[in-house]
């Protein structure tokens, strides 16, 4: 945004037409790396509101919608505070130009990050239209009440916005020395008409009439098709490259090669399947791919053997040598990301001309979870200035933390710059499944030890993963051995316990796997957890206790939301009765997603002999992530945690083969379907005092752990790895 | 070559006329509600009807479909806008979250209806057990059918 003001940029972006607009910049610089990670602070953010001369609000939506909606979360933020129905609210996805660059989606952040700062934004345009009006009416501000859509005088005058905004442009701009104005939204006391209840995605009606627009549907003239090759592994080097015959295909147009990029541009979809499939290749690996060398890597045994793993999360007078209650490890399968829509980028060069302001060099069209970082890396991929590049983001078909790198798009501008002229690239399933950088196997030992009275004495835990966040190619090559240094934010979430002990430590190791990883909803989350609170539920039945008494009585008063919950949860489940009979148990298991998301679920399941099959038959959940703006929102993100639930603890494997990638498509890697899904309860519990958490990746750390320890309770079997098969149990 | 979709017949350039029904709905006459998502009939997303009966576009090729009668999930709606009952229970059910499967979903409900008035929870199970969502919508998918199913029962 150098050299140009604020006022004429809005211009120039068609943004302000007249009316009134409040504008929050960020102070903080992007770093030159992927992920982008400039968050809103408290008082700064980037919530840009406008009230346009006809009364009507538009609002930037700075997330980006993969199905967790929670820019319909900001937009009830936005009309709580201006007085408004949320329905009015125009919402409007910015494209890279438009706005100063803005956090990946990502981490369940949206909510937490941005309500504030949205809050702010909306509020402080609201008092300043109450200024306005004070001005016109000629009376004191305190005498102007609120009112639906605008304001109220004492006397019973009324004023809608539109009667305060004209056709000039107003610039309310928050001056962060002075204090926000009153927040509606973070007032307990408040009878809320927006914030709070249930509100469908603004734009419903689309997504049930085929009307939804995803990258590969948005319309272009002159569009050719393409597709590039995609390594089993991102490190790997072509060996022998055999395109023969790829140029007789009808319809082709160009073969692209760049290195080890090879893609092909033809004029119809199946052409490029057709060319594509003329394409062979002999990968040079620098890793052996295979099971067993993911599981020699992963071995935590055998490196706890060898001393401390490289970093110690927690050591408080942890001793080695106890008489361990619980000695267990528990091996947590790879999964991958499966997103219903197969990831697509289209990308055009423009002759760019220099009078103009808004023509770039380069425009892309695609469903990321981190546009700034598309535009970055775009840049550097193509030696164009970042100026010169615009990321128009597009609704995703599910993200779940796959959808943050520069490599579709890669594909359509490598393609389109070759062919001269604007190319749509959408990967294949199979190129999903073999480039989707998946969530790490994972193997974990858990020791516990209790005293004479039963409790917590000992705690050792220790972990072996993939890489998550500080997985290979997620960062430069120069950067990466430096930033694994630190802690890998995703690798260690979930690992510390809820639980009161006295001597613990919590150490782990990441590891560079053969395969291509990254971040996979809940991260680490969800197999910590399923560790955690699988070995503490088999001391509670190793004790014959009461597992949702044990687990409150061992976090001795020191998780009061962890544990409202699991007492919620433990009273919803027995509303209903479990099926007396073999076969049949319940579970339970509760967790705390990155400190600030609480959940705990039970589980039904019944083994059934005759089909051969574990059934998930009922699960229920609690969760607690403070104020709840969007109930039903809430309630859409925890079901499909628990679908994710059932796949992670019965179904989902991701399978490698000999230096190949084995799972391809939905026929070789199995997600829940109608049939696997269970019945449902769900309570949210709301905090009107505590600012919003996320809620998109938090049941699914307890869900797993639940459906284990009601296999435990139906058949005395302990899950020891997962995903949990019929033969494992009989 | 010509189609008739949703009542309206659409003719196929000479160069798609090699492709699937699914690109050409999709890329060549302008009707993306219809989704790509596995390529080999194994997930639901792309799901239309032809002569009546649902079938994966992704594996029918445009010539098999030639001078049929197809509806697609833009057809469903009635011409004045007013949703058919399964898009309204969908909506009144919230049941999208990344909505990509939903075109899919709601064309194989659609058949369910036809043949099955009024489903129960074994009848849906089977019938939408090819349709993956990768979001879990299911127990919601599951409401709005039988929700769905109730109206079109009083309208007839």
């Amino acid at each position: 945004m150098a050299g140009i003001s604020r006022r004429k940029f809005l211009i120039a972006t068609g943004w302000v037409a007249g009316g009134a607009t409040v504008l929050y910049t960020l102070r903080n610089k992007a770093i030159s790396v992927a992920p982008t990670v400039i968050f809103p602070d408290a008082e700064s953010g980037a919530a840009w509101l406008q009230i346009r001369p006809d009364g009507v609000c538009r609002m930037f939506f700075a997330r980006m919608d993969m199905g967790q909606n929670a820019n319909t979360g900001l937009a009830q933020i936005v009309a709580e505070e201006l007085n408004l129905n949320v329905q009015d609210i125009e919402g409007v996805t910015p494209s890279t130009s438009d706005v100063t660059p803005i956090a990946v989606t990502a981490g369940s952040m949206s909510l937490t990050a941005f309500s504030r700062p949205t809050a702010i934004a909306a509020a402080t345009l609201r008092e300043s239209m109450r200024a306005r009006a004070a001005i016109k009416l000629g009376i004191p501000g305190s005498d102007i009440l609120d009112d639906a859509g605008g304001f109220q005088t004492t006397d019973g005058r009324k004023l809608k916005y539109a009667d305060l905004v004209d056709q000039t442009n107003l610039m309310v701009e928050f001056d962060d020395s002075k204090p926000a104005p009153n927040l509606y939204t973070f007032d307990a006391t408040r009878d809320k008409k927006q914030v709070g209840h249930d509100v469908t995605p603004l734009d419903i009606r689309a997504l049930v009439t085929g009307g939804a627009v995803y990258t590969a549907d948005v319309p272009m003239q002159n569009l050719l098709f393409g597709r590039a090759i995609q390594p089993p592994v991102r490190n790997a080097r072509i060996g022998k490259l055999d395109t023969t015959g790829v140029s007789d295909t009808k319809g082709f147009v160009k073969l692209v090669q760049q290195d080890e990029f090879v893609g092909v541009v033809c004029k119809t979809p199946s052409a490029v399947d057709a060319a594509m499939a003329k394409i062979s290749v002999t990968w040079d690996l620098q890793q052996p791919i295979n099971q067993q060398e993911i599981d020699r890597l992963v071995d935590v045994d055998a490196e706890m053997a060898l001393g401390d793993l490289e970093h110690i999360l927690l050591d408080e007078a942890h001793r080695k040598d106890v008489d361990w209650a619980i000695d267990l490890r528990f091996d947590v399968q790879t999964q991958t990301h499966a997103a219903q829509e197969p990831r697509a980028a289209i990308a055009r060069f423009n002759d760019v001309d220099n009078e103009g302001e808004t023509d770039h060099a380069l425009e892309i069209w695609t469903g990321t979870q981190d546009p700034f970082g598309i535009k970055r890396f775009a840049s550097m991929d193509t030696g164009l200035s970042e100026n010169d590049v615009v990321v128009h983001p597009q609704r995703l078909g599910g993200g779940f933390g796959g959808r943050e790198h520069y490599e579709v798009e890669r594909d359509a501008v490598r393609l389109a710059r070759a062919v001269k002229q604007t190319v749509k690239v959408q990967w294949t399933r199979q190129d999903e499944f073999t480039a989707s950088r998946s969530r790490p196997a994972s193997a974990h030992r858990v020791r516990i030890a209790t005293d004479d009275a039963g409790n917590l004495s000992d705690w050792w835990y220790g972990y072996i993963t993939g890489h998550v966040v500080f997985a290979r190619e997620r960062l430069p090559d120069w950067l990466l051995p430096v930033a694994r240094l630190a802690e890998d934010m995703g690798v260690v979430k979930g690992a510390l316990s809820p639980y009161s002990v006295p001597h613990q430590r919590v150490e782990y190791k990441d590891v560079d796997l053969p395969i291509d990883l990254g971040v996979w909803r809940s991260l680490n989350g969800a197999p910590a957890i399923f560790a955690i609170e699988s070995a503490m539920d088999e001391l509670a039945q190793q004790k014959n206790i009461d597992p949702v008494e044990f687990k409150i009585a061992q976090m001795d008063g020191g998780q009061p939301r962890l544990q409202n919950c699991l007492q919620l949860v433990a009273a919803l489940s027995a509303k209903r009765s479990l099926p007396k009979g073999a076969g049949y148990g319940r579970g339970f298991a509760c967790g705390i997603y990155d400190k600030r998301c609480y959940v705990a679920v039970s589980a039904d399941i019944h083994i059934d002999h005759e089909t051969q099959k574990i059934n998930v038959l009922h699960m229920s959940c609690v969760q607690d992530v403070g104020m709840a703006v969007n109930p039903g929102q809430l309630r859409a993100q925890i079901e499909s945690n628990l679908a994710w639930s059932v796949g992670m603890a019965l179904l989902e494997s991701f399978e490698v083969g000999d230096n190949t990638i084995q799972s391809a498509n939905f026929d070789n890697y199995s997600i829940a379907r109608m049939a696997d899904m269970p019945s449902l309860d769900i309570e949210i519990v709301d905090q009107p005092n505590i600012p919003p958490a996320g809620a998109g990746e938090v049941a699914l750390v307890a869900g797993p752990p639940a459906i284990a320890n009601a296999i435990r309770a139906a058949s005395g079997f302990r899950a020891l790895s997962l995903p949990i098969s019929f033969k494992d149990v009989v | 070559m010509k189609l008739n979709i949703n009542g309206v017949e659409r003719q196929v350039a000479t160069d798609w006329q090699d492709e699937t029904l699914l690109t050409v709905l999709r890329d060549h006459l302008g009707l993306p509600g219809t989704r790509f998502s596995c390529g080999i009939g194994q997930c639901g997303a792309c799901l239309v009807h032809v002569e009546g009966s649902p079938v994966s576009s992704c594996l029918m090729s445009v010539k098999q479909a030639a001078d049929k009668n197809i509806l697609t999930i833009e057809g469903l709606a009635a011409d004045d806008g007013t949703l058919h009952p399964l898009q309204q229970a969908w909506i009144d059910e919230n049941v999208p979250q990344c909505g990509y499967c939903q075109s899919g979903q709601i064309m194989q409900a659609l058949a369910l209806l036809e043949t099955t008035p009024d489903p129960d929870d074994a009848d849906i199970d089977q019938a939408m057990n090819g349709n993956l969502c990768r979001c879990g919508t299911y127990d919601r998918i599951r409401k709005s059918i039988k929700k769905a199913a109730i109206v079109m029962r009083e309208a007839n």
